[in-house]
């Protein structure tokens, strides 16, 4: 339908708004948009287990605090350090509990698979607490520095922080995108469907279950890193937290579990509501409620899913149409 | 007595109630589960909203006892209405009605702070059970020795309700093949409501008798649904004598770790939850994946 020079011209406008942000609105926006990207790869982190190979995980935040905490300790420890290599120690490191936790949780999956990282999730947020010379405790850690790449610092330079942010989060996103589309990425959709079957085949189930959750697990960090940098501060209840594990769950469901896109719009969904309800009144939890309520009852397959079918609507509105014309 | 041994007996009796309260919330939990395959993540908040309602009633009544009767069975009423105008109509997977749930957990929750406020509302408990009673020459709280009583007796109840009659049997065949037993003639979803609403009255019974021990505030879900939660997973879903033997553990080692290691208590919860599951990913007495 699209041709190679629409997508190319509409790729080269996406770019380009992403690139003005910064100059055409204020702070205020740019640090949403910031957000909103580290939410987005952390949402399509989780759908990469929950929508495309059908894992529930209910700890998802421990790799996302993990990123966090790893890249905050190292820049506050280790003097001098840059900030690609501190980044990558804290994306190392949820990589490394994702295999660390890899042979536990691959041989199951369903009902247990969630509670088993419900367990760890909560192990390793009591943990940050309760460890407080090293993690800060409830505090967290604050105020370490961020160095930049090519500039001095990029603490106080939200429109250089963007950049950086928005380069590597795109990156994630586009990875995580293209590896849908290799062969390897189209079998988490053959074991979410029969993992029997996928077995039969002869494809090693557990070992490839292993590799996408480490990849999971790694975008993930790299968006916890991201958001430690970010606001400056990790904290146990900020970036470890059920709280954390539940929000990338909730992004995808209402946004459209199974679709690539619809964790972006669902955490699209979440920020509005953050930033325009706020405006109008002071319950969120209530509308909060009401579109979960909403949306789960009369959208099973999210906002993406009344998209589609939206389109699929108007598509046959048009086909209606042309029928009608040829008849008369 | 010695008195390092009357401490360790209050101790202990401290963590048995908590136990027994963790499981009249994981018991109710756990029956839906096994009936619907519902995570009810509302039931926390059902359980808030009980010790809201008995907080409402001691209000007008001036009567405690009112409150530990009509509360839960208020809470259960809205807990029917809930599974039937909303979770029976939910189209998607379990996660989607696992949301759901969340959802009204969250309206729950922000009704609760619109209509009473975010403050912490103090809970008298009735002249009768307030007192100490002394056993052997020590004195014990009379309202925790309650609790206890109070619970056994529901555990009681709900055993020969399950084991003992036609009703039970049918839920219990329900649980292991729930279109086996529609296909047999019975109205499942009948089962069903009146499960969830047992289920429901039980969580509000947990939070009436839980109310004049830590007063109700809007944060009383988070803090107690997370360890009756804990507990249902360590336990096993769907079993009940598992929900039981787990939540009497927890109030044990939450009593005695703050007394021994007070800084790492609720770290021990969690070690023992995530060594259980990591032998036994079901639970302690879980059955096999369905």
């Amino acid at each position: 339908m699209m041709n190679k020079t629409t997508r190319i011209i509409l790729w080269m406008i996406g770019i380009l708004v992403l690139v003005l942000i910064p100059k055409l609105f204020g702070v205020y926006y740019t640090n949403m948009v910031v957000t909103f990207a580290i939410l987005s790869v952390f949402a399509l982190s989780l759908n990469m287990l929950l929508g495309y190979t059908g894992l529930l995980s209910f700890g998802h935040a421990m790799f996302f605090g993990f990123g966090g905490y790893g890249t905050a300790l190292a820049l506050k420890h280790i003097g001098g350090l840059g900030l690609l290599p501190a980044i990558g120690i804290g994306v190392l490191s949820a990589v490394v509990l994702a295999l660390i936790l890899c042979p536990l949780v691959v041989r199951v999956s369903g009902t247990a698979f969630a509670m088993l990282h419900l367990a760890f999730g909560q192990l390793m947020y009591v943990l940050a607490l309760k460890m407080y010379r090293v993690t800060g405790g409830e505090d967290g850690i604050a105020n370490f520095p961020v160095p930049g790449i090519l500039t001095e610092s990029l603490k106080n330079s939200p429109e250089n922080f963007y950049y950086m942010a928005m380069i590597i989060l795109c990156l994630c996103a586009w990875m995580m995108w293209f590896f849908t589309k290799t062969p390897f990425g189209q079998i988490q959709v053959g074991m979410r469907d029969n993992a029997n079957r996928i077995d039969y085949l002869g494809y090693k189930v557990p070992q490839s279950k292993a590799v996408i959750y480490t990849l999971s697990a790694m975008f993930a960090g790299v968006a916890g890193s991201i958001y430690g940098l970010f606001l400056n501060l990790v904290s146990a209840d900020g970036s470890l937290g059920i709280v954390m594990s539940f929000v990338p769950i909730v992004s995808v469901m209402i946004g459209g579990v199974g679709s690539f896109f619809g964790p972006i719009l669902g955490v699209a969904v979440f920020k509005m509501v953050d930033e325009l309800i706020l405006r109008y009144t002071e319950s969120t939890e209530l509308v909060m409620g009401i579109i979960l309520i909403v949306v789960m009852m009369f959208m099973p397959m999210g906002f993406m899913g009344l998209i589609n079918l939206l389109k699929k609507r108007i598509k046959a509105w048009f086909v209606a149409r042309a029928e009608m014309e040829k008849v008369s | 007595m010695n008195p390092v041994v009357s401490t360790y007996i209050v101790q202990g009796i401290y963590g048995i109630t908590y136990g027994m309260i963790l499981f009249l919330i994981a018991s109710g939990l756990n029956i839906i589960f096994g009936m619907m395959g519902i995570l009810n993540m509302a039931h926390a908040a059902f359980l808030m909203l009980a010790g809201y309602f008995c907080y409402q009633v001691v209000q007008i009544t001036g009567n405690f006892w009112m409150g530990l009767i009509f509360a839960p069975i208020l809470v259960a009423v809205l807990g029917v209405l809930m599974e039937q105008l909303f979770l029976r109509r939910v189209l998607g997977s379990h996660v989607g009605e696992l949301i759901l749930t969340m959802g009204i957990a969250n309206v729950i929750v922000a009704g609760i702070k619109k209509i009473w406020g975010t403050e912490s509302l103090p809970l008298q408990m009735p002249d009768l059970l307030s007192g100490m009673v002394s056993i052997a020459g020590m004195g014990y709280p009379v309202y925790r020795l309650f609790v206890i009583g109070l619970a056994l007796a529901v555990m009681l109840f709900m055993m020969l309700l399950l084991y003992r009659t036609r009703l039970g049997k049918v839920v219990r065949a329900a649980v292991s093949d729930r279109e086996m037993v529609n296909a047999l003639g019975i109205n499942i979803n009948l089962v069903s409501m009146l499960v969830f609403g047992v289920g429901t009255w039980m969580a509000g019974l947990a939070g009436v008798v839980i109310a004049p021990i830590l007063t109700v505030f809007p944060g009383l879900a988070d803090q107690v649904g997370m360890d009756a939660f804990i507990v249902v997973v360590t336990g096993g879903f769907g079993s009940l004598q598992g929900a039981f033997i787990v939540s009497i553990i927890f109030g044990l080692l939450s009593s005695y770790g703050v007394q021994f290691v007070s800084q790492f208590a609720p770290v021990l919860i969690v070690v023992f939850m995530a060594i259980v599951l990591v032998f036994r990913p079901n639970g302690l007495f879980g059955a096999k994946e369905r």
